[in-house]
């Protein structure tokens, strides 16, 4: 399953990029580069998943990630490249801290703090006088070269991303994540360290995060705390959930249809959160591993009368 | 010593409300292992409720208080209702499964939240004072209203405590919550406990939201920050445990009316956060939690 996601995923996201290319600005190009955004965020939240942690803090590396791109930018002025990795760098510092503390809590404990987390830095945005306090920040554009081409440069960075994520995760090390969600004495037991490999799952999925942060801010050129409230964690939830977190195709699928659906839904007057919680309570109680679980699902049934007539044969 | 009276009490005030609040959070987590994000949701719809229906019965020619105690009633019901709805055709199919049913509460907070937007709009409605005047409570000048709504609170709490710790329903709910396939081995009914459960612990909720509906800025978003404080409140206390959420909610009450008097509200908003992390790394559990 991994197996065949990563060997189309390389082509399927040059095709992608491609694409992309014929767009370069205007409301499309938005539109590509909030889908991508949003596979990032569902993916991260994802590969956290992995190890049987749900990460309600993942708004809170993305606003991180968006507010150091920000001062990197308008206050420092260092490139472009240095911006970015310093996005994901602080997004992956402060996640080593946080989990390290954390991250020996397990389930709703877990949760809970994240949530907590997030609102927390929200806050503390807002009384940061040099961070823009209430009003945020503004002015963080892209390097010139790029801003004609920038939904390309986002879908390739961010189908990059999801690609290693999905590399790592049919390594040794993700199979190590899986055991740890299963039963992480026996892993334990084995003599790995338990609590410093959950640290590094989140610390990768908290830098992807941080760089899709910077991403956005880069993409609209505003940031303000309101935008990394725990409904940002929420609306990835409802991306993944959709989509179906068996599959790491899950969280893009998910991304791609909720987010073209809602800005359809915008015409309709605005009922973006009725339209976001309806599709989570709908899929958690109809469809529980998601589209990609439908898909397989009728695939096997589609299969299934023809093993029927061989063993009838036989 | 004024202020530290006066500090006090306020902290003694919200502290009740967290104590409500945070009950009901801790009963359905015991209960069904459900994070149920929608607590807050259940909150703020009886505070609406409240608020519309206020000046609504007032107007009638009803006195004050009158309408209150019944909007207060009405409020309870509905929310009751609701809850009792949630609960058959939602968490019912994902009571034990923590990850699912905190996903489906999250989805039911956008919706209940974006209805409710809709329905009341995004300003605030406020409520006619219950009682004029002022009263002295050992040389501390406190709005009569808020006096009655905190004894009311405090009363509400024990007599809550109370019930849980004497009555054969409130054994049953905790022996339930420590372990439920012992506690069916015993004999105790636990689809019906479970129903129960959730619908006490909404009930409770709503009440925390009609209490409050006089003395804050009801909106639609306001069950939002309870529900932060609320948590934080069994973090610290151990999910599950009725005691620890009291002692949880307490502490925050406190931290918030004395940190946010001498210095201001979001310095403690941030005290409180930076505090449970540090009581994580001590106590990992909360204070009272077990499992």
């Amino acid at each position: 399953m991994t197996d065949r996601f990563i060997r189309n995923g390389l082509p399927g996201l040059l095709a992608v990029a491609a694409a992309s290319l014929l767009v370069t600005s205007g409301y499309a190009g938005n539109l590509i580069i909030w889908v991508a955004v949003a596979a990032a965020l569902a993916s991260s939240l994802r590969f956290v998943l992995l190890i049987g942690e749900l990460n309600f803090s993942v708004a809170a590396f993305f606003g991180l990630g968006a507010y150091t791109s920000g001062v990197t930018t308008t206050i420092w002025e260092l490139p472009f490249w240095l911006s970015l990795l310093a996005s994901g760098g602080v997004a992956l510092l402060v996640s080593m801290v946080f989990g390290f503390v954390t991250l020996r809590v397990k389930g709703p404990y877990f949760l809970l703090i994240g949530f907590a987390f997030t609102e927390a830095l929200r806050i503390l945005y807002t009384r940061s006088e040099w961070l823009g306090g209430n009003s945020g920040m503004v002015g963080i554009f892209p390097p010139e070269a790029l801003s004609d081409r920038f939904p390309t440069f986002v879908v390739l960075t961010v189908g990059a991303m999801i690609l290693v994520l999905a590399l790592i995760e049919r390594s040794h090390l993700g199979r190590i994540f899986t055991a740890i969600r299963d039963n992480d004495n026996v892993v334990r037991s084995v003599g790995i360290p338990v609590h410093l490999t959950k640290v590094l799952c989140f610390c990768i999925a908290s830098f992807m995060t941080g760089v899709a942060g910077a991403l956005q801010a880069f993409s609209n050129n505003v940031i303000s705390p309101l935008d990394f409230s725990f409904l940002l964690s929420t609306f990835a939830l409802a991306y993944l959930k959709v989509g179906g977190e068996g599959h790491p195709g899950g969280p893009i699928l998910g991304a791609v249809i909720l987010v073209l659906l809602a800005s359809v839904a915008q015409g309709f007057g605005g009922a973006e959160h009725i339209f976001y919680g309806a599709a989570i309570v709908i899929s958690v109680l109809f469809l529980p591993s998601g589209l990609m679980g439908l898909a397989a699902r009728l695939c096997r049934r589609g299969a299934r009368p023809g093993v029927a007539r061989a063993a009838g044969d036989l | 010593m004024q202020n530290f009276l006066q500090l006090s009490f306020t902290a003694l005030q919200i502290g009740a409300v967290y104590i409500l609040f945070s009950l009901g959070l801790t009963l359905i987590f015991g209960v069904l292992r459900i994070v149920n994000f929608a607590h807050g949701q259940f909150f703020t719809l009886s505070a609406l409720c409240a608020s519309v229906a206020v000046p609504w019965l007032a107007a009638l020619g009803l006195p004050v208080w009158a309408a209150y105690v019944a909007a207060c009633v009405a409020g309870v019901a509905l929310t009751s209702l609701f809850g009792a709805v949630v609960y058959e055709l939602g968490f019912k199919r994902v009571e034990r499964d923590m990850i699912g049913s905190f996903i489906l509460s999250a989805g039911l907070v956008l919706m209940i939240e974006g209805a409710l937007l809709k329905l009341f709009g995004g300003g605030v409605r406020p409520v006619p004072p219950l009682f004029e005047g002022n009263v002295d409570v050992l040389g501390v000048s406190v709005a009569s209203q808020r006096l009655v709504l905190c004894a009311v609170a405090v009363g509400l709490t024990v007599a809550l405590t109370r019930a849980l710790g004497t009555t054969r329903f409130g054994k049953a709910l905790r022996a339930v919550s420590i372990d439920h396939e012992a506690a069916m081995l015993q004999g105790i009914p636990y689809r019906r406990i479970a129903f129960l459960g959730f619908m006490a612990a909404t009930a409770v909720g709503a009440v925390a939201g009609a209490l409050i509906a006089p003395v804050a800025a009801v909106t639609p978003t306001l069950g939002d920050s309870y529900l932060v404080k609320g948590f934080i409140a069994v973090v610290i206390g151990g999910m599950g445990s009725v005691p620890g959420a009291i002692l949880g909610s307490l502490f925050i009450a406190f931290i918030e009316s004395f940190v946010g008097f001498h210095f201001d509200p979001s310095v403690a908003n941030l005290a409180i956060f930076v505090l449970v992390m540090v009581f994580l790394l001590v106590r990992p559990k909360g204070l009272m939690g077990h499992d």
